[in-house]
């Protein structure tokens, strides 16, 4: 059963997107196929250079890193999300694959979580 | 009519968003419409509703309370999530001692378990249905 996991909420206001991260990496630990999605505000997860020690977070883009280490390969970033939040191939960190068409990416999932 | 297995998780915390009710007005109808809720699986903020210090102003609905009375009437297994729990202040005994910390509040029937047991409803269940706050 492959399982997409979409974050469509802006980092550090809440800790949804945090949570949705370890239910993608419980997949995986379990053997089941799992990605991420970022959408909407949730692009800005991928911003490289975050630096969040200033207000007591830990950096998410370094839980993001850590993704391949726990068997999560796969993670997109929508397209026109991205050019709304003016970021670029160069703006984001790790290794995402833009897509193109989120229904189209989407529909090559078995089931779709979202992270709340 | 087929009947469905589910597995519902609440992410929405009770008195700061709608999840809890919606989720327990689902479980009524899907058990009376004849299907099977396999597990209940509070996540995130909705681990809240596991707390057995909650206590609302008694002329508003107790719904810790009447979603562990629906729980345990029907015999229906459910957990919250450890490290959303523990975060939140949602400790059972054995965590308690673990931590040293001064008192547990775990409401019955729950259980705390790992987030394998939500992986488990999603392999298991024909259904994974989510009750989620609006942030």
């Amino acid at each position: 059963m492959r399982t997409l996991v979409v974050v469509d909420q802006a980092p550090y206001g809440n800790w949804t997107g945090r949570e949705a991260l370890d239910m993608v990496f419980s997949l995986a630990a379990f053997d089941q196929p799992a990605a991420l999605l970022f959408l909407g505000t949730g692009v800005n997860w991928l911003r490289a250079g975050q630096n969040p020690e200033a207000i007591g977070q830990k950096s998410l883009e370094k839980n993001l890193a850590a993704a391949p280490v726990f068997g999560v390969s796969d993670i997109y970033a929508c397209e026109t999300s991205c050019r709304r939040f003016g970021l670029d191939a160069a703006g984001l960190a790790g290794n995402v694959t833009l897509a193109q068409s989120v229904l189209a990416l989407i529909n090559t999932y078995d089931q779709v979580v979202f992270a709340g | 009519m087929t009947s469905l297995s589910y597995t519902l998780v609440i992410t929405g915390a009770p008195w700061a968003s709608q999840a809890p009710q919606s989720a327990l007005s689902f479980a009524r109808e899907t058990l009376a419409a004849g299907h099977q809720i396999d597990r209940v699986f509070l996540y995130g903020d909705g681990v809240l509703l596991a707390s057995a210090l909650a206590t609302p102003p008694s002329d508003e609905p107790h719904w810790p309370r009447l979603w562990a009375g629906f729980l345990g009437q029907h015999q229906l297994p459910a957990a919250v999530c450890i490290a959303s729990a523990l975060r939140r202040g949602v400790i059972d005994d054995t965590e308690r001692a673990r931590y040293e910390l001064p008192a547990s509040n775990l409401l019955a029937p729950y259980s705390i378990a790992g987030l394998g047991e939500w992986v488990e409803g999603n392999l298991k269940s024909d259904r994974v249905l989510y009750f989620h706050g609006s942030n």
